[in-house]
């Protein structure tokens, strides 16, 4: 017995002594790991609020905030600093933005990115020391279109959001919910609107949306939607060149009549043709298939094709792109089928073909979708060619 | 004649006696964070200091700390050192310590550790005892880095994170994932083998030596254990016994 | 449900993602040690996932009821040690008196599992990873299971190695890490495996 308690007294005491030590260690080293902790956080608030004092993190959970709005915090001059990430076509940025108690941008600083531009890197500082109004002027990056407008709507969500922070209101509507709110006053009558493929060029509209209910058409020009009924009245309120503008393009849209063109009659047409029609006013309509990625990982290779229809005029200049089918890598590829990507084909021309923004991740589906897209100024040479 | 021996207890961990390549103890930490050799000789380090304060302490303490109890004692004076270091890491070198992670409070259940205050500190004096921690603290770091020369340079491209012109476009990544750390543990341990031959003692399998809780089990039978492996734990023991005296 | 979702992921994460094992090189000494016979292997990896479990029970209310309320996470290292040893004796203890027969299978492998790294590894780990208490423990469960598993897998592999003709430098453990380089190159295969369970 004796013995035994000789053991635990001894392992008793070296116990004690050992953390007694620890403790004086502990509170010689504590404030020195508290102080660089402290510091460590604040540094990255600093570098977007460099007068910023005392951030307290703030629980985002409790307010109603841009849902790219990821964290934030308070600082004691009455401004926020907010961390963002960007979704959607060009997700994957991580955004930091200072704003200060007047709504100003006191800095942004992207965190951390999937990119390899580089851009992203400077962008935010050309957003210093300016008001709402004067961000959204901000010029994207001609090259690094995506990266740079997702840029910018994090920053205008983050300027959302601090105002919401400070007591205040603001728009945070999604892209989706304030298009389709658009719509939905454009023509009241309309129900559950979809997006209408453009097979002539309409003047000065960048959208048609058909409403699935049959009550009409809402065309989109510049920041007007104008709303036409089925019978061709224009419902919506707008000034007299943008009313005959509508018109014109309702009529030219509803009375669009495709005929189709027996392929096999030219010779040198590339496979990557599929279909091919005739409008009335002498504008092509091509369907095509495009080389994906595929399954086997090697361009061209794979026996899945990305489908595409597209609309050009006679002389050479694509009017509407649109992505009918595709099997590419979820997420990564299948940005093809996003209207962000094939829409910049719209207006394009053999010359400036090159000028459209490659899929981050997905160079592969992005060049052939381009070669499919650029034989159809081929095919239209041929098609000319032949009708002389 | 005194002289020379402290001296042969000091070099014994550099080469012949390597607690890594030799010994083959210590193997978690010889893995993990060999990635880079910056990870590399911080932790070596780290261990070496460890090793070298438990040992010292240890010694001190040797006939104070009764031998029913001297396991708990050794791993509580362990974990309190282990303990300081991560705080003063922690505190002056805050990237180290993010970078070594778990691994670092792991050093209390590293076997060289223990091993060593099992099988020499508790046996040993102060000034011998500090020089075999040293010895066998410097052979694991160098082992350390030689494993993370080979792995950094070959598997990342880099030394010290700088990047090397032309092996870096010949990289072959695996090298610093998981798999490459065994492959390259193994490689190295068989390059030895092949150097030393037979001066070296040939370590050719895991048994009870290299298992600090030898002590705690040797009244069973040590599943890992088989006649050859027992009877080498009894010589050594004898022969560190006889130094000891000497 | 999303609880459930997490818990799953942690399991699966813990047994085959993030092996302790094979890709965070945690327990090696008993991964090499222990794993020349598959009864062996098998007991060494049950006591494991036993002990482990045992030792985040403990440790977790330990650290959030006493070390975290009284500022002592300093102390947290040492403490858990203590705690590993303390029950380990104890279990073993528990298991010679009442349930010999288990004793006698798993007794000796005990003593060894209070320096295996894999088990204070768990438990810091799942201070510093912040679980909350079920998924601590669905945690514990999957790390102890996924060295199971890879001491299994290895015994295997293992067996066939000591039949085979390897030059004499690599005999014994040079061509056994060899070995065990190339299971965990299979794990590797398993990345990604977690996050995509619910895509």
């Amino acid at each position: 017995m004796k013995k035994y308690l000789g053991s635990i007294v001894s392992l008793t005491v070296i116990c004690l002594a050992v953390s007694v030590l620890l403790a004086a260690a502990n509170g010689i080293t504590a404030p020195v790991i508290e102080k660089a902790e402290g510091e460590k956080a604040n540094a990255a608030l600093l570098a977007v609020m460099p007068e910023g004092k005392d951030f307290q993190e703030i629980d985002v959970s409790a307010y109603t905030l841009p849902t790219s709005v990821t964290g934030a915090y308070s600082e004691a001059g009455g401004g926020h600093v907010l961390r963002l990430a960007t979704t959607g076509y060009a997700a994957g940025l991580t955004i930091m933005c200072g704003v200060d108690k007047n709504g100003k941008i006191t800095g942004a600083a992207c965190i951390s990115s999937g990119e390899t531009l580089g851009y992203e890197k400077t962008y935010g500082e050309r957003f210093a020391g300016l008001a709402a109004e004067e961000a959204a002027l901000v010029a994207t990056v001609a090259g690094a279109t995506k990266t740079t407008t997702a840029y910018k709507k994090a920053v205008a969500d983050a300027i959302n959001a601090a105002t919401i922070l400070s007591g205040g209101s603001a728009d945070i509507r999604t892209e989706e919910e304030i298009l389709r709110d658009n719509l939905a006053a454009a023509l009241p009558a309309g129900e559950s609107f979809a997006k209408e493929f453009m097979a002539e060029e309409l003047q000065g509209v960048s959208a048609v949306y058909k409403a699935e209910n049959g009550a009409g058409y809402v065309f989109v020009l510049g920041e007007s939607f104008i709303g036409i009924d089925a019978g061709g009245n224009v419902v919506s309120e707008a000034d007299k060149e943008t009313q005959a503008a509508a018109k014109a393009a309702f009529t030219s849209h509803t009375s669009t009549v495709l005929s189709e063109i027996e392929l096999s009659a030219y010779a040198g047409i590339s496979p990557r043709v599929e279909k091919a029609y005739r409008t009335a006013s002498g504008n092509y309509v091509f369907e095509l298939s495009a080389a994906g990625y595929g399954i086997n990982g090697e361009y061209g290779a794979s026996g899945k094709y990305i489908r595409i229809k597209v609309s050009a005029t006679a002389g050479g200049k694509i009017i509407d792109c649109v992505t009918l089918e595709q099997h590419e890598t979820e997420n990564v590829g299948s940005a093809c089928a996003d209207p962000k990507y094939y829409e910049q084909y719209r207006g394009k021309t053999a010359e400036t073909l090159g000028e459209v923004d490659t899929i981050a991740g997905a160079t592969y589906t992005h060049r052939g979708y381009s070669v499919a897209v650029s034989k159809v100024f081929e095919a239209i040479e041929i098609l000319k060619g032949a009708k002389r | 004649m005194k002289k020379e021996t402290n001296l042969s207890v000091f070099l014994r961990g550099l080469l012949i006696e390597n607690p890594v390549f030799v010994l083959v103890l210590g193997t978690c930490p010889t893995l993990a964070t060999t990635a880079s050799v910056v990870g590399a000789l911080a932790m070596g380090l780290a261990a070496a200091a460890v090793l070298v304060c438990s040992n010292v302490a240890i010694s001190l303490l040797r006939n104070l700390i009764p031998s029913a109890v001297r396991i708990p004692c050794y791993i509580v004076i362990i974990a309190g050192f282990v303990t300081l270091v991560q705080m003063l890491m922690h505190a002056y070198l805050p990237a180290l310590y993010e970078l070594l992670g778990i691994y670092l409070a792991l050093i209390t259940v590293n076997c060289i550790i223990l091993g060593r205050a099992e099988m020499f500190a508790g046996k040993n004096g102060v000034l011998r005892s500090a020089l075999d921690g040293a010895g066998m603290g410097l052979g694991f770091t160098l082992a350390l880095l030689a494993m993370a020369c080979v792995r950094e340079i070959f598997g990342g491209g880099t030394f010290w994170g700088l990047e090397i012109p032309f092996i870096s476009n010949y990289k072959i990544e695996f090298l610093t994932k998981a798999p490459g750390g065994f492959l390259v543990f193994g490689l190295l341990i068989a390059a030895v083998n092949a150097i030393t031959k037979c001066r070296a003692i040939k370590k050719k399998d895991f048994g009870c030596e290299t298992c600090p809780s030898a002590g705690a089990c040797a009244a069973k039978p040590c599943p890992a254990a088989d006649e050859n492996l027992t009877t080498k734990v009894g010589m050594t023991e004898k022969e560190e016994k006889e130094n000891g005296n000497g | 449900m999303e609880t459930v979702k997490n818990l799953i992921f942690i399991l699966m994460s813990s047994v085959l993602v993030n092996n302790y094992v094979l890709s965070r090189f945690l327990g090696i000494c008993p991964f090499l040690g222990v794993s020349k016979k598959l009864p062996q292997a098998a007991g060494m990896g049950v006591s494991v996932i036993f002990v482990m479990f045992l030792a985040t029970l403990a440790t977790y209310p330990l650290q959030h009821f006493v070390l975290a309320r009284f500022g002592l996470e300093y102390l947290q290292t040492i403490v858990f040690i203590l705690v590993i040893a303390a029950l380990v004796q104890f279990v073993e203890m528990l298991l010679k008196k009442y349930i010999p027969s288990l004793h006698k299978n798993l007794g000796v492998y005990l003593p060894l599992i209070t320096t295996n790294c894999a088990v204070l590894g768990v438990t810091i780990n799942n201070i510093t990873d912040g679980y909350t208490f079920p998924e601590a423990v669905v945690s514990s469960l999957g790390c102890g299971l996924g060295f199971l598993l890879a001491m299994v897998l290895f015994s295997g592999v293992r067996e066939r190695i000591e039949n085979c003709d390897a030059p004499e430098c690599f005999k014994g453990l040079p061509v056994t890490l060899v070995a065990a380089s190339i299971v965990s190159l299979a794990f590797f295969g398993f990345t990604g495996l977690a996050e995509n369970l619910f895509a």
